[in-house]
């Protein structure tokens, strides 16, 4: 059964491949619905240094390419689920196109990037060696309920794992799924020096209270969202020391960070060619997964010295000449770390934002209301908007009191536009929710040399 | 003109967008030359209504509702009284829920609400999401986004915001959204509610408005990008 199973998988991967679909999980679901053990499996029998889950709402794509970096650099093979197919049936799908068809995959470690929903089954499923949560944050939670509630399955997961569990420090809600844990199965990471950001107005913070009760959090300093260093009013919870901790932040622009990070009593200096705090963030994470593993701090630190972008997070395409930076959005949080860390630095710059409502991109739109568009209102670059909801992003701006947008809902259009009104080997940012990125990418990459991205 | 916008639990009711209720609520205003203020009212805050207010809360998440339903309850004799003279507000999901009589959380706690509006809300494991579209006799065609679990049934002499065309409502059988009571509009709508709405944010500035000036008349704006957005929203799943 698990050879046919096997067998069939690759056909449809084959087919998929050939079309040049790049349908990423569709052999996956093939065999998904033909055998639901499959997974666990081919999980059990193969990787030797066992399986790392990377799950949260942001970052998840980013850190798991640092991580893949960390073990190219260390001569430690691993299997990836690349193409951002974070459900079941993607993981699947990666395992079935490197898996022999016996079932043997040359592979010493599974890095799997897991969507929040998939966490709990995929916990025990694979019976992962380790476990990051990077931050939880509102996102496509129509397709979730609601924050609590995924806090909640991840910690009943959580008590009946094994897994050593990396977590966020500074989010109040991730730093609590380490109570009632094992103490000697966590270890935090977290910022400790970096400049207050009040961009985030009260509408976006997600989590206001004690995860273990009704007390209010108290921060003295707020970076973004509920992400800070904070202590509960009635001292029941407070921020947990990091393991991986950043000391000193040196220098941050529209390109890089430089910064000292402290792990287990050591200095180390990282100079990541990547911008932004939320970038910061995932190298930290990835640093804290790499220690768990034994990891040599001087590898870790070459590899974050020379990472490049992950697919349409800040990659910089070239156009028709053009610099046109690909900066994707998901969520409030999301969108403000780019507007602080883009927008606001060059506010000169023509900006397109392409507003996508597919399942992938989430449902729902509200979203725009909660993050802080205002901040933009002063920016002198034009500013287009696209995409399915280009009119929904069009009321955001309005209502924001940004002048002279326009409303392009043809992304094709869209695209011409925003060439036509950038000069020559200059930037435009572009903004695109997931579905739009695909789209947008495609056109872009036909004329350009970046890589398809399931290659 | 100034009117002011009390916003009840913005800390802990407040999810899905809802402060985009209150950005329409103040350029509206402010479009039209009335002044705004907001003033943010949390637990154990003292509150007090005046004329030119506009009460809004939002929704929350289950553990949100718990925690401002007790607190809530001490408020309700002031809300009360300003809604019985005419008090306009907007309560959303989680707010319109604690308006009722209880909320029974699916872990059958019963979360008591301040009865004004006469319904029960009960929670069912069918989560109503997705775009929906209201015909409603006072504003027309609304539009939201909801996102609940709570299944709540109006009294028969109740009156409802309008009759679902697309999606669930209420709940998921009577085919109802919303109620209205007095110049109080409660709602599952997020989406967010007001911005595609802007008849039923032009309705509460004009009740806030008018209880300061009694010939009080709202300029007309050009709405054109709110009628595009709103229509586009109805054609989606």
């Amino acid at each position: 059964m698990l050879f046919i199973s096997l067998i069939l998988g690759k056909i449809t991967l084959f087919f998929n491949r050939l079309t040049g679909s790049g349908g990423s999980a569709m052999p996956g679901l093939a065999v998904e619905k033909i055998n639901s053990n499959f997974i666990e499996f081919l999980a059990v029998k193969n990787f030797p240094k066992g399986v790392i889950l990377i799950t949260g709402t942001n970052g998840k794509t980013t850190t798991s390419k640092m991580i893949a970096g960390i073990l190219d650099k260390a001569g430690i093979s691993y299997l990836h689920n690349r193409a951002g197919s974070n459900l079941p049936r993607g993981i699947a799908s990666a395992m079935i196109g490197a898996s022999s068809i016996l079932g043997k995959i040359k592979a010493d470690i599974g890095l799997f990037e897991v969507d929040e929903a998939a966490i709990p089954k995929l916990t025990l499923m694979l019976q992962p060696k380790i476990i990051l949560v990077t931050n939880l944050f509102r996102d496509q939670l129509d397709r979730y309920g609601e924050l609590d509630k995924t806090a909640r399955l991840f910690k009943q997961a959580f008590e009946q794992s094994n897994a050593a569990i990396c977590l966020n420090s500074d989010d109040p809600l991730v730093a609590g799924l380490s109570l009632g844990l094992s103490k000697k199965h966590i270890s935090f990471y977290g910022v400790s020096d970096y400049p207050d950001q009040l961009l985030d107005d009260l509408h976006s913070i997600d989590v206001t209270t004690s995860p273990v009760s009704s007390s209010k959090l108290v921060y003295s300093k707020r970076y973004f969202g509920h992400v800070g260093i904070y202590e509960t009013e009635n001292q029941d919870f407070k921020r947990p020391k990091p393991d991986v901790e950043l000391v000193k932040l040196k220098k941050s622009d529209i390109n890089r960070s430089e910064f000292i990070i402290k792990i287990n009593e050591t200095l180390e200096k990282i100079n990541l060619p990547l911008a932004g705090l939320y970038n910061i963030y995932n190298s930290l994470a990835a640093t804290a997964v790499a220690s768990k593993l034994g990891i040599r701090g001087k590898i870790i630190i070459d590899t974050l010295n020379h990472i490049s972008p992950a697919f349409g997070r800040m990659e910089i395409i070239k156009y028709y000449d053009r610099n046109l930076y690909l900066l994707l959005i998901k969520n409030p949080t999301g969108l403000n770390q780019i507007i602080q860390t883009f927008l606001l630095k060059k506010p000169n710059t023509p900006v397109l934002i392409i507003i996508n409502d597919n399942i992938a991109d989430g449902r729902d739109v509200s979203w725009l209301w909660d993050s802080a568009v205002e901040a933009i209102s002063k920016n002198k670059g034009p500013m287009l908007v696209s995409g399915i909801r280009a009119y929904d992003m069009g009321l955001r701006l309005k209502y924001a009191g940004v002048k002279n947008f326009l409303i392009e809902p043809d992304i094709n259009l869209a695209l011409r536009k925003i060439v036509e009104i950038t000069p020559k080997n200059k930037p435009a940012f572009i903004l695109p929710t997931y579905t739009a990125m695909l789209n947008i990418r495609a056109k872009i990459v036909k004329k350009s040399e970046a890589k398809e991205f399931w290659k | 003109m100034k009117i002011r916008i009390v916003h009840l639990y913005p800390d802990l009711m407040n999810i899905y967008g809802d402060i985009g209720n209150i950005i329409a609520l103040k350029k509206r205003s402010e479009w039209r030359s009335i002044e705004v203020e907001i003033k943010n009212i949390s637990t154990n805050d003292k509150l007090e209504f005046k004329k030119g207010d506009i009460l809004f809360m939002g929704g929350g998440q289950d553990r949100g509702q718990l925690l401002v339903a007790s607190d809530l309850n001490k408020k309700s004799q002031i809300i009360k009284k300003a809604i019985i003279s005419g008090l306009p507000a907007l309560v959303i999901c989680g707010a319109y829920q604690l308006f009722g009589k209880y909320f029974l959380t699916d872990k059958k706690v019963k979360i008591p609400g301040i009865n004004i509006f006469d319904f029960t809300t009960v929670a069912s494991n069918q989560r109503m999401i997705g775009n929906i579209v209201v015909d409603s006799q006072k504003f027309g065609r609304l539009i939201g986004f909801e996102n609940h679990s709570g299944q709540t049934v109006l009294a028969n002499n109740s009156q409802a915001l309008g009759k679902v065309i697309k999606g669930f409502g209420n709940n998921n059988k009577d085919k109802f959204e919303g109620m209205i009571l007095n110049n109080v509009i409660g709602t599952y709508m997020h989406g967010s509610f007001l911005p595609k709405n802007p008849k039923v944010t032009d309705f509460l500035i004009a009740k806030a408005a008018k209880k300061i000036d009694p010939n009080f008349k709202l300029k007309k704006l050009d709405d054109s990008l709110e009628n595009q957005a709103n229509q586009f929203a109805a054609s989606r799943p």
